[in-house]
């Protein structure tokens, strides 16, 4: 029987793995997919919670729903980081820091 | 001026005051615009020479008169106005007079004699100072004035001594002749307090006149009661001792005679001048100027010590071989005759005598310089290793030198004092005097007398001795060396001029139309101390007849030992020899017990200054900067230190929340998480 528990302990995992991903990769697109890990770990999250909602399928709908603003977010920040690469030739995090103060 | 002063007296003391100027002005110019040229010379000998005529002019208007004094205040201490001034009476214009004449021969036969030396200009610059010194020495009216210019008589009279100052002796002789006249110069500094603390004054026309203070003074009951009141009579004779000590250093009298000796370093002519005029004069002048300070005891003091010195230098002058020296030392007793006349009361005798010995002791050291220099030539000229004033190698030079044989004989003469010369006026004078004076006296100052005429024999033997070795005979440095070439004879006219003009100075007819009286002498009427001129007793008679002919013995016994031979010479090796050619001794004695003491006590005190003042501020100074070590560390450590502290606080701050903003977005990230997860835990630990 798969509990709550085993879901929400393969959530930390995912979302510990895309913190790592992002903290320490230096390739934007690596951090892209550790945003989407964490995001899917959250997205699972709300699936495993949707069990106890009164409503039925309410996690479900969110975690659609989740995913689609993911696409179009991932789709945005490939833009961008493809727009960051015309401009500086890179995409290590690192490296682009003009926003700072 | 003092506007009161009648036309003529005024123009007196001008035509005086230029008189004394003169030289200085020559040291002037010759010490700011000639340098070295050779003109320095005549411009020293002709302000010299105006020096003489106008002297000699201010002489013959002053001489006999009562006098002039003029004066004005010079400055002002507190209610004291000390005034300065010309005092011209008869000592006076008679010192300026001889000054200047005598220095004028000794200028020209300077020219001659310095001729060829490398410091000419410097030597008459020295010269005119020297003149300068002693000519205002003579005409100032006050004590301070008097003492400046005693001390610049002394200072240019140790420029002249160390003429010559590469050699070694010339520099001991100037320092021992300056260091000796010091000792004198704190003496008269003495006499001097004590006068003014007593009268109030330093004129000397107030203190030493006719009816001046010091006249007016008395000393009773172990008090020395003046005008403006007493003090203990002990400081009468601390002024005189001062007085004393100050004469016998400039006039060279036992116990502080020895520097003049020494003296001879300087050039001959420098000599000359010394012992003339200028220097050893001032001494017997400042006891013509104090003369009525004096009271009998003190008097009797002066004669002994007179008496005593003319003894001890007749007697060392008996044996010495140096030329110079010979006659330095014969200065020396004959300056002892001149305070011993003061002691007895023979006031003008003594001022007589001082004219006289002026002419004939510049005369001989003039003939002096002239045997040297050309004895000097011959040791050149041969490259003999000999010493050219050692009367020893000397003889039968009158056949060379005939001109200066003569001015010798004649000066010799005169300074035996054999009649018809100037010195047989005065020394009789003197020794008269002096006869008179002991009948009313007991006890051993009876022999004072008979020890000065014992004195003149003495002389009579020395004089002789050395004219004969330096005259007649035969030339001795040419016997022991045959071959040497021999070039000699007396020299340009300007050797020749000053020595006739000397030589006949030396004779009677300037002192006295009368060769064997010596009360007819002019120079008596003009001192109002002049007594004992009546022929009253026997002494008259006696004393010249006995003189002469003794002398004259005396003079033949010499010339029998020293030319012939044909008689016993002395033993040289007695204890009485050995006194008189190491001059008693008395310089060996200042130099084992005085001067060893002296460097003894000055090594203490160098130990002391060196070890103990200088230790001590040593001490300080390392005190001193190891608290400034301290306050360095602590500024460095504690107060620098507290400053980094918070700079470096700050930096730390700083550097660690720039971290924050570097620009890196994982980092951002990294700590916001980090934020959190802290957030997390310590919610965790409170609950």
């Amino acid at each position: 029987m798969i509990t709550l528990n085993d879901f929400m302990i393969v959530s930390v995992v995912l979302f510990c793995i895309g913190l790592f991903i992002i903290v320490s990769k230096k390739n934007a697109i690596q951090i892209l997919i550790g945003i989407e890990l964490m995001l899917n770990a959250a997205i699972l999250n709300l699936v495993a919670f949707g069990k106890y909602d009164r409503a039925n399928n309410g996690g479900q709908m969110f975690a659609l729903f989740a995913i689609v603003l993911a696409a179009a977010t991932t789709a945005v920040a490939l833009a961008i980081i493809l727009n960051v690469y015309r401009q500086y030739r890179t995409i290590n995090p690192d490296k682009v820091n003009q926003l700072k103060d | 001026m003092n506007p009161t002063l009648p036309y003529t007296d005024a123009q007196t003391v001008t035509l005086a005051i230029i008189a004394v100027v003169l030289p200085f002005a020559a040291f002037l110019v010759n010490f700011l615009l000639l340098g070295k040229s050779k003109a320095s010379g005549w411009v020293s000998t002709l302000a010299i020479l105006a020096s003489t005529v106008l002297a000699a002019n201010v002489f013959f208007k002053v001489w006999n008169s009562p006098g002039i004094h003029t004066q004005q205040v010079w400055f002002t201490i507190g209610a004291t106005k000390v005034q300065a001034g010309i005092l011209l009476n008869n000592l006076s214009v008679l010192m300026l007079l001889l000054v200047s004449v005598i220095a004028l021969p000794v200028h020209i036969y300077s020219t001659a004699y310095m001729k060829d030396d490398d410091g000419y200009s410097r030597y008459f610059r020295y010269l005119s100072l020297f003149c300068f010194s002693m000519l205002a020495l003579v005409v100032v009216d006050n004590l301070i004035l008097l003492y400046a210019f005693w001390e610049l008589v002394g200072f240019s009279s140790y420029l002249l001594i160390g003429f010559w100052f590469t050699r070694e002796s010339a520099i001991i002789a100037n320092k021992k002749a300056f260091i000796i006249n010091r000792i004198g110069d704190i003496g008269l500094l003495t006499a001097i307090i004590i006068l003014y603390t007593q009268f109030n004054t330093f004129d000397i026309q107030q203190l030493f006149g006719d009816k001046g203070l010091i006249v007016n003074s008395i000393i009773a009951n172990g008090e020395w009661t003046g005008a403006l009141g007493s003090i203990p009579a002990l400081w009468q004779y601390v002024a005189f001792g001062g007085v004393f000590l100050a004469v016998a250093a400039k006039s060279a009298q036992f116990p502080l005679h020895t520097w003049l000796p020494d003296a001879m370093e300087g050039p001959t002519s420098v000599s000359a001048l010394i012992h003339a005029a200028t220097m050893v004069a001032a001494g017997v002048f400042l006891l013509g100027r104090v003369y009525p300070m004096f009271n009998g005891t003190e008097l009797t003091v002066l004669a002994v010590i007179g008496c005593f010195t003319a003894f001890m230098a007749a007697t060392i002058a008996l044996t010495q071989n140096d030329l110079k020296r010979i006659l330095a030392y014969s200065t020396i007793s004959q300056l002892g005759f001149m305070v011993m006349a003061m002691g007895v009361g023979a006031y003008s005798s003594s001022l007589f005598h001082l004219a006289t010995h002026a002419f004939f002791k510049c005369l001989l050291f003039l003939v002096a310089g002239i045997v040297i220099h050309q004895v000097k030539h011959i040791k050149d000229d041969n490259n003999l290793d000999i010493d050219p004033q050692n009367i020893l190698h000397m003889g039968g030079l009158r056949k060379k030198l005939p001109l200066t044989f003569i001015a010798a004989i004649i000066g010799a003469l005169a300074l035996v004092g054999l009649p018809l010369t100037s010195g047989y006026l005065s020394k009789d004078g003197i020794l008269i005097q002096a006869f008179d004076w002991s009948d009313n006296k007991g006890g051993i100052l009876k022999l004072i007398p008979y020890a000065a005429l014992f004195t003149s024999w003495l002389t009579a033997f020395y004089v002789a001795r050395l004219i004969v070795k330096v005259f007649f005979g035969e030339f001795r440095l040419q016997k022991m060396n045959p071959h040497i070439h021999i070039h000699m004879g007396d020299g340009g006219w300007q050797y020749k001029l000053p020595l006739v003009f000397l030589a006949l100075c030396c004779l009677f007819p300037l002192f006295s139309l009368s060769p064997i009286f010596y009360e007819d002498a002019w120079l008596y009427k003009g001192f109002l101390q002049a007594n004992f001129l009546a022929r009253e007793n026997m002494y008259h008679y006696i004393i010249p007849v006995l003189v002469n002919i003794l002398s004259v013995v005396v003079i033949y016994f010499a010339y029998m030992i020293y030319v012939k031979r044909n008689t016993w010479s002395f033993p040289q090796t007695g204890m009485l020899f050995r006194i008189s050619f190491n001059e008693w001794y008395i310089d060996s004695f200042y130099n084992r017990v005085i001067v060893r003491f002296v460097m003894w006590l000055s090594n203490a005190l160098y130990w002391f200054d060196s070890k103990v003042v200088d230790g001590f501020v040593n001490l300080l100074e390392k005190i001193g900067i190891a608290i400034a070590g301290i306050a360095a560390w602590l500024d460095k450590h504690i107060v620098d230190g507290l400053l980094h502290l918070i700079a470096d606080i700050v930096h730390g701050i700083g550097g660690f929340a720039r971290r924050f903003q570097g620009g890196k977005i994982q980092y951002y990230l990294f700590s916001m998480l980090l934020v959190l997860i802290t957030v997390f835990i310590l919610k965790l630990i409170w609950t």
